[in-house]
C-alpha cells in the first residue's frame, strides 16, 4: 500500500515537472529567450549550457570508460554493467541535444556545423564529436533493440565491428570531454583565475572520468532499487578505487596549476569565488576521495552510494563554477537562473529517468543473473534498501551548497561596488581636459527644393542652427532631417513648413513661427 | 588596403551625428542618445570624465568571435570589417562569450534571434569603396576612415605634434592582437572604461594551441588503443591456450595412468 502511494507520488511529481517544463518551452518559442531566461548580453551562457550541456555530457562519460575497460583493456568482469551504462550515456547525449534545442536561438539549424564547419572553432569540434559519438552510442546499444526485434543480421554486423566502434567512441569522447573545457580557454579575462587555466581541457577530461564513473555507481543503486536487480557491489567497489586515483591526480594537478599561475593566494581571500572553490574541492573531491580510500567505507553500501553522490556533486559544482560562478564577476551582473530555466532543466532530468525506465522495461538492459558469481561480500538481499543516511546527508550537503551560493551572491555584490568605487577614485583626471566644441566640418549652405508658389529660395545654413557651446546634431537629425543619403526623405515646398520638418522648431516657441516672417528664410 | 578608422577622443564633441547615421543606414529605431550598445544600437556615445567616447565593434585583426563561431557566420573580410551572415547563425552565443570587448548583442525578445553588431557598413558602403556612415557624417574631425597603417602613422604624428594633448598610447595597435578601429585620447584609457586588461596577443591563438593537437591525438590515440587491445587480447589468448594445454597434459597423464 505504502509502495503504491510512493509510486503514484513519484508519477505526480514527474507530471508536474514535465508540465512546468512544457509551459517554459512554449514561452521560450513564443516570446524568446529574454522572456523565458535571465540571460542577457552580459551573461549569454547560463544554466542550460552550464548544467544541461556541460554536466550532461560529463556525467555520461561512464559510457566510454566502461566500454574501454571491457573491450580494450579486456577487464571482462565489468561486462555485467556495460548495458545500463551505455544506455545511461546514450540517453545523456540525447538529452543534451534536446536541451540545446531550447538554448540555441535557431534550433532548426543545429545541422549547420556539419556543412558550414569552421575548423578553428572549439564549438565546431564539440558539435561534430557529440554528433558522431551519439551515433556510436546508438550503435553500441542497438544489439539490445535488434535482439528485441529478433533481427539477427544487423546484430551480427554490430558484433563484428564492436571493438573498432569502442575505439572510435573512446577517441571521440576524449576529444569532446576535454574540448568542453577548451571552450573557456578563449576567455582569460572573463573567467575568474581560480578556474581559468590553459589546462582546462585536461581538468575537464579527468573530472568527467571521475564523475562518469560515480554516475555508474549511482545508476546501479537506482536500478537495484527500482527494478529489484542485483547490486554488483564488488564491481562498483573497483570503480570507486579508480575514482580515488583520478580525483587524486585531478586535485594535485589543479593545485600545482593554481600555484604555477600565481593564483594560489586567491583561494584564501574572502571572496564568494574562494568559498565556491573550497566547496568544490573539499566536498566534491577531497571528501569522496578519502571516503573511497577507506576499505570499510568503500565496501559498505551507504559509503559507496554517498561517496559516488559526493563525487557527482563535486563534478556538477566544478562545471557550474566554470560556467556561472567564474564568469559572474567580469560580467558585472548577478545572474540567477529564472524559474523557467530551472523548469526546463528539471524536465529534462525527469525525462532521462522516464526514458531509462521505459528502456529497462522493454529491453534486456540487465543481463540475466543466471549463475550468481562468488562474491567477497556476504550475501546481499535482491532489493537494496536506500542507504539509510544518504537522504539526510544529501539534504545537509545541499544546505551547505546553498549557503555557499548565498555567501557568493552577497560577496560578489559587495566586491562589484568596491571595484566601481576604486575605478572612479583612481581614474578621474579632472580639470586636465576641456572637451572640444569645435565643429569645423559642417556642410555648406544648402539650397532647399522650393514649391511652385514659393516666395523665394531658401538657403539653409548649418552654422546658424548649431549651438556653438554645446553642439548637437540630434534635435534636427533624429528622424526628421536624415543625415545619410541612404536614409534621406524628400521634402519639397510646403512640406518644410510642417511639424515633420522646419515647423517642428519654428513654431513660435522654440524659435520664431514659420508663418510670421517669410523673408527670414526665403530670399526673393 | 586594410580599412579601419581612427577615433580622436580629444576632438569628439558628442553631437550624436554618428549614432544617428548608424541608425539610419541599418534601419534601426531612432534613439537620440541610446544608453548602451544593444541589438538595436550598434554605436553610441558615452561620456566619462568629460570625454565623449564613441563605442562600437573594434573589428579585431584576428577576432575571437570569428574563430569561435562553429558555422562561420562571423567573418573577417579582406577589407577589414568583421561581418555577420545571418543565414548561417545557429544562435549559440559563443561569440558573445568570447568577444573580449563584449560587442555582439542578441535579440532576446525574438523567438528566433539573431546576433547584432556593427559591420563597419561593409555591404552598403565599404565594399563599394565608400566610407562607413558614422565616419562620413562626423563634423568635428573626431572620426577618420582610411588605411589602418596610414591611420597609425597619422595618430603617431598627432600625438607627437601636440605635446600634452594626448596620452602616449594608440588603443588598438596591439590590443587583442590589433584592431581595425584605433583610438587616441587626452585621458588614460583606463579612466574611460576601455578594456585595458585585454591580452596583447590574439585570442584565437589560445584555443588554436589546443585545437591544433586534435589530429595528433586522434592518430596517436587510435594506434595506442588498438595496440593495447592487441597486446591484452593476445596475452589472454596465450593464457587460455596454456591453460588448455595444461588441462590436456593432465588429462593425458591421468589417462596414461589408467592404462598402466
Amino acid at each position: 500500500m505504502r509502495g503504491l502511494i510512493v509510486k503514484h507520488a513519484w508519477k505526480a511529481i514527474c507530471a508536474v515537472i514535465l508540465g512546468l517544463g512544457l509551459y517554459a518551452v512554449v514561452v521560450r518559442f513564443t516570446q524568446g529567450l529574454g522572456a523565458s531566461t535571465n540571460l542577457s548580453d552580459e551573461f549569454p551562457w547560463g544554466l542550460w549550457i552550464g548544467f544541461d550541456v556541460l554536466v550532461g555530457v560529463g556525467l555520461a562519460a561512464g559510457g566510454f570508460v566502461v566500454a574501454a575497460s571491457v573491450h580494450i583493456f579486456r577487464i571482462t568482469r565489468y561486462e555485467e554493467i556495460t548495458r545500463p551504462t551505455i544506455l545511461t550515456a546514450f540517453l545523456g547525449y540525447v538529452l543534451v541535444i534536446v536541451a540545446l534545442m531550447f538554448d540555441l536561438g535557431r534550433p532548426y539549424r543545429i545541422w549547420h556545423p556539419l556543412v558550414m564547419g569552421n575548423p578553428h572553432s572549439v564549438m565546431f569540434e564539440v558539435a561534430m564529436c557529440v554528433m558522431l559519438y551519439t551515433t556510436v552510442l546508438a550503435l553500441e546499444f542497438s544489439p539490445l533493440v535488434f535482439a528485441k526485434l529478433k533481427m539477427r543480421a544487423p546484430q551480427r554486423v554490430i558484433q563484428a565491428i564492436y571493438t573498432p566502434l569502442v575505439i572510435v567512441g573512446v577517441l571521440l569522447s576524449t576529444l569532446h570531454q576535454s574540448s568542453l573545457g577548451t571552450l573557456y580557454v578563449i576567455v582569460p579575462d572573463k573567467l575568474y583565475p581560480l578556474w581559468y587555466s590553459p589546462l582546462l581541457p585536461l581538468f575537464f577530461f579527468l573530472s568527467a572520468v571521475a564523475g562518469g564513473l560515480a554516475m555508474v555507481i549511482f545508476e546501479s543503486f537506482m536500478s537495484a532499487r527500482a527494478f529489484g536487480k542485483r547490486l554488483e557491489q564488488d564491481l562498483l567497489e573497483g570503480l570507486a578505487r579508480v575514482i580515488v586515483v583520478v580525483l587524486a591526480v585531478l586535485f594535485v594537478w589543479r593545485m600545482t596549476d593554481l600555484h604555477g599561475r600565481g593564483s594560489f593566494g586567491l583561494m584564501f581571500e574572502p571572496t564568494g569565488e574562494s568559498v565556491m572553490l573550497w566547496g568544490e574541492l573539499l566536498l566534491g573531491v577531497a571528501l569522496p576521495m578519502v571516503m573511497f580510500m577507506i576499505p570499510r567505507v568503500r565496501r559498505s553500501q551507504g559509503g559507496l552510494f554517498f561517496g559516488a553522490l559526493l563525487t557527482i556533486m563535486g563534478f556538477i559544482l566544478y562545471r557550474l563554477n566554470v560556467a556561472i560562478t567564474g564568469i559572474a564577476r567580469s560580467s558585472g551582473v548577478n545572474y540567477i537562473p529564472s524559474w523557467m530555466e530551472f523548469a526546463i532543466t528539471a524536465a529534462i532530468v525527469a525525462l532521462g529517468f522516464i526514458l531509462f525506465g521505459v528502456a529497462a522495461k522493454h529491453l534486456d538492459v540487465f543481463p540475466a543473473e543466471a549463475a550468481p558469481k562468488p562474491s567477497p561480500f556476504p550475501s546481499h538481499p535482491t532489493t537494496v534498501p536506500t542507504p539509510r543516511y544518504a537522504g539526510r546527508g544529501l539534504l545537509a550537503l545541499w544546505g551547505i551548497l546553498l549557503l555557499g551560493f548565498l555567501v557568493f551572491g552577497f560577496t560578489t555584490r559587495r566586491n562589484n561596488s568596491h571595484a566601481d568605487a576604486a575605478a572612479t577614485a583612481s581614474g578621474v583626471v579632472s580639470g586636465s581636459f576641456t572637451p572640444a566644441t569645435a565643429v569645423p566640418a559642417l556642410r555648406d549652405d544648402m539650397k532647399l527644393a522650393t514649391g511652385e508658389d514659393s516666395p523665394g529660395v531658401v538657403l539653409f545654413n548649418h552654422s546658424s542652427h548649431v549651438d556653438g557651446v554645446n553642439p548637437t546634431c540630434v534635435p534636427c537629425h533624429a528622424g526628421t532631417f536624415r543625415i545619410t543619403p541612404e536614409g534621406a526623405r524628400k521634402f519639397k515646398g510646403e512640406d518644410f513648413h510642417g511639424a515633420e520638418a522646419c515647423g517642428r522648431c519654428h513654431d513660435g516657441k522654440t524659435s520664431f513661427n514659420i508663418d510670421d516672417d517669410c523673408e527670414a528664410c526665403h530670399t526673393p | 588596403m586594410r580599412a579601419g578608422f581612427l577615433v580622436d577622443l580629444s576632438k569628439c564633441v558628442g553631437c550624436g551625428a554618428c549614432t544617428l547615421a548608424c541608425q539610419e543606414i541599418n534601419g534601426l529605431p531612432v534613439q537620440a542618445s541610446p544608453p548602451k550598445l544593444s541589438d538595436t544600437t550598434f554605436t553610441m556615445i558615452s561620456t566619462q570624465n568629460q570625454v565623449h567616447i564613441k563605442r562600437q565593434c573594434m573589428h579585431c585583426l584576428e577576432p575571437a568571435c570569428v574563430s569561435v563561431c562553429p558555422v562561420g557566420a562571423l567573418q573577417k573580410t579582406e577589407l577589414g570589417p568583421v561581418i555577420y551572415e545571418e543565414g548561417r547563425c545557429i544562435g549559440c552565443r559563443y561569440c558573445m562569450l568570447a568577444c573580449p570587448f563584449g560587442i555582439p548583442k542578441y535579440e532576446w525578445e525574438n523567438p528566433l534571434p539573431k546576433v547584432q553588431k556593427c559591420t563597419m557598413c561593409f555591404h552598403k558602403r565599404v565594399s563599394k569603396g565608400l566610407e562607413p556612415a558614422c565616419t562620413s557624417v562626423c563634423p568635428s574631425g573626431a572620426l577618420k576612415f582610411g588605411d589602418r597603417d596610414a591611420l597609425i602613422r597619422e595618430a603617431t604624428t598627432r600625438i607627437e605634434a601636440n605635446p600634452g594633448t594626448y596620452v602616449d598610447h594608440i588603443f588598438g595597435v596591439k590590443e587583442a592582437g590589433g584592431t581595425s578601429v584605433l583610438y587616441i585620447s587626452p585621458v588614460p584609457f583606463a579612466a574611460l572604461g576601455f578594456r585595458v586588461d585585454v591580452e596583447e596577443d590574439s585570442y584565437p591563438k589560445l584555443t588554436w594551441a589546443v585545437l591544433s593537437k586534435v589530429p595528433s591525438i586522434v592518430g596517436i590515440g587510435s594506434v595506442l588503443l588498438v595496440g593495447i587491445h592487441w597486446v591484452i587480447s593476445r596475452r589472454m589468448m596465450m593464457e587460455r591456450m596454456e591453460h588448455e594445454a595444461a588441462e590436456h597434459r593432465r588429462e593425458s597423464t591421468t589417462r596414461g595412468g589408467d592404462r598402466s
